[in-house]
């Protein structure tokens, strides 16, 4: 299956734009640990990760085909 | 830190008073609410003689207690008619602390329209000097040579309002130099500007020249907790040197809020914004790179931070055009005015630190005026003439320049997003529902800055929670309690970031203000001190004739469901009373 991952800040890529869309390629049900690997980041380095606009607290949370994931280091501002 | 300047504007008289027994270990947002409360009858015109405008330094503002120079500015709002407090970094109240004194108090008012003065305070006293040559400019216009003649950024640091304020603006704010000596930083919200305009009070000239160090009752303490906290700030991830504030600036939020569905969006009317990157301090960053050719770090905004948030937008030739684009200003001129250009969004910005205006509220104002039919949402170039007609203080501009509520009213909108006559600020309570009933709740009108919910609901900082669940009561009462106490401490409130994560930074920031004021405060006083600062500004609130049905999220809110999680503020009005109860 497919999902729409976006990475921001320091975890884009030298040279890539934060939060534009790449399509990857996971097995069926591939979780958000999955994801970060396939994307070749470091789990450590994130703090943050929003799937379909929800919060998620689990590395393990399984992912839908077409799903909207969001993964960001940490952050603050007000 | 022993006195307190009392400035009568009603016969331009000036008195130093011994600081009173019951004030004498609170300072900060405890200060001047205290003063607010006991002195100023809360039935008052807020622009009459019998409102009055604090300022307070923080208990370690002043010594070396690391990101510390914060000034406490209080009064009866314009805005909302209830009480307020603003709080802005800048070397002023450094100053003010240095020379002893731990409030000003500004009362009174000429009988006649005596025209603008301003005040010059130093080692040596206070003194009024006329100050109409100063009105009618933009502040970064008259404040740099104001400073310089008196002896520099180095020696002096200003207040000031703008054009806002003189004209008794509902969204003035009060303008404070940053260490650079730029006039850019503010207590915006409020409308403070306006309650010194009515005062025919322009300026405020701090030089420290000769002053002694703070004092410290108990050195060893002090040290201690400066220590600490230092640690706490340079470890975590957000606060540290090139860490996410000082590499992206607080916009660096405008993704998340939008990636978690609660980015304000054209008055509230989406929590996404299709223009969200493009806007967002990872393109700050990105075009600053581009335009400047090289990595850009913020800046601290204020002297001893070493946070260093704040940030500079540069034009295509690489000149400065605006500082700071904090997350909240390039929110309301950006996604909630439909606005996705920066370069627009840095003119709208540069214009309301040039008019003295806070960016919250004219965003928030230009969007429900859009709502309107004033002007259409994403015209920037409109969203900057109908700034610029708010300093011509045309009637147009005075009812802009009045918030977003007189704005709503005149022009027939309904769905105006505000608390007790303030904007909401950059989060979507319908999206996030802890930070919704710290709207609905807190004694400032809508504000973020009273219980910051997003750190837990949405960063994951200090806890992991669901903001779509809406059981937040005992969240937004405690956040509430401990952002009172970290307000009245002179520390920016972004050190949170780091002491909520890290306990003994907590500590540590306890530690120095026992250490400073020879008290045997520890970490169970924190609260203690939060709930007397609330008590104090609920009951000022209440005498000012609030009632439960102010403390209400706006009608549109409860019915109309927001993109892309469709859904209401549901929280039950029963909840919302319990938060104070
Ligand atoms: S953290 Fe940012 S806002 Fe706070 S004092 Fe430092 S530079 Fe100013």
């Amino acid at each position: 299956m497919k999902v729409e991952a976006r990475t921001y800040a320091s975890l884009s890529a030298p040279g890539e734009q934060a939060g534009e869309p790449r399509e990857v390629e996971l097995r069926e049900a591939g979780t958000v640990a999955d994801l970060i690997s396939a994307l070749g980041i470091e789990a450590a380095d994130v703090h943050l990760v929003i799937v379909d606009g929800r919060i998620s607290h689990r590395r393990d949370e399984p992912l839908r085909g077409g799903a909207r994931v969001a993964l960001f280091p940490a952050v603050g501002g007000g | 830190m022993d006195r307190l300047l009392r400035v009568n504007m009603t016969d331009r008289t000036a008195k130093f008073e011994p600081i009173p027994s019951a004030y004498a270990s609170r300072a900060g947002r405890w200060l001047t609410s205290s003063l607010v409360h006991d002195e100023v009858p809360a039935t008052c015109h807020p622009l009459g003689p019998r409102n009055k405008v604090v300022f307070s330094p923080g208990f370690v503002t002043g010594t070396a207690a690391p990101t510390s120079s914060r000034i406490s500015v209080g009064g009866k709002s314009p805005l909302t008619g209830g009480i307020k407090e603003a709080n802005a970094g800048t070397g002023w109240g450094r100053r003010l602390a240095r020379l002893g004194i731990r409030a000003v108090v500004v009362e009174g008012q000429p009988e006649r329209d005596g025209g603008f003065w301003m005040l010059k305070i130093d080692a040596k006293g206070v003194s009024f000097e006329p100050a109409d040559a100063l009105t009618g400019k933009k502040l970064s216009e008259m404040v740099p040579g104001l400073a310089a003649r008196y002896g520099g950024r180095d020696k002096v640091d200003v207040c000031a309002i703008g054009v806002a304020g003189e004209h008794k603006m509902g969204a003035a704010g009060v303008c404070f130099t940053d260490r650079e000596g730029r006039a850019t930083r503010y207590a915006g919200r409020g409308g403070l500007g306006a309650a010194l305009g009515s005062k025919g009070l322009k300026a405020i000239v701090v030089d420290d020249s000769g002053a002694a160090e703070v004092p410290i009752a108990d050195k060893a303490k002090f040290d201690q907790g400066r220590k600490k906290l230092a640690a706490a700030l340079g470890e975590h991830a957000i606060t540290k040197p090139k860490g996410a504030l000082n590499a992206y600036g607080t916009a660096v939020l405008v993704n998340i809020l939008n990636e978690a569905g609660g980015l304000p969006t054209r008055n509230f009317r989406s929590g996404r914004f299709e223009g969200a990157t493009k806007i967002a301090g990872e393109a700050i960053f990105a075009g600053n790179k581009e335009r400047v050719g090289k990595d850009v770090y913020n800046h601290p905004c204020s002297p001893g931070c070493i946070i260093g948030c704040s940030n500079t937008w540069h034009k295509r030739d690489g000149s400065e055009h605006t500082s700071c684009i904090e997350y909240e200003s390039d929110w309301a001129f950006g996604a909630n005015c439909g606005i996705d250009d920066l370069d627009q969004i840095a003119e709208l910005n540069l214009l309301c630190n040039e008019y003295g205006l806070d960016t919250i509220e004219i965003g928030g104002t230009l969007a429900v005026a859009a709502e309107g039919g004033v002007w259409k949402f994403g015209d920037g170039k409109r969203a900057i003439e109908l700034v610029r007609e708010i300093a011509d203080a045309t009637p147009l501009g005075r009812i802009l320049g009045n918030g977003a509520l007189v704005t709503g009213r005149a022009f027939g909108v309904t769905r105006v997003p505000h608390v007790k006559g303030q904007n909401m600020p950059a989060y979507e309570p319908r999206a996030i529902k802890g930070i919704g009933m710290t709207y609905a709740v807190s004694t400032m009108g809508a504000d973020h800055t009273s219980g910051y919910t997003i750190a837990p609901e949405i960063l994951g900082v200090s806890g992991k929670l669901d903001p779509l669940n809406p059981q937040k009561t005992d969240l937004a009462r405690n956040f509430q309690y401990a952002t009172a106490f970290i307000d009245s401490t002179g520390h920016c409130l972004f050190i949170a970031f780091a002491i909520l994560d890290i306990a003994s930074g907590f500590e540590g920031v306890v530690e120095e203000c026992a250490g400073v004021l020879g008290t045997d405060w520890t970490m169970n006083d924190v609260a203690r001190i939060g709930k007397a600062v609330l008590d104090l500004e609920l009951d000022f609130n209440r005498q000012a004739g609030f009632t439960a049905a102010d403390d209400r999220l706006p009608e549109f809110m409860l019915h109309e469901k927001l993109p892309p999680h469709d859904g209401v503020w549901d929280v039950p009005d029963e909840e919302i009373d319990r938060v104070f109860d």
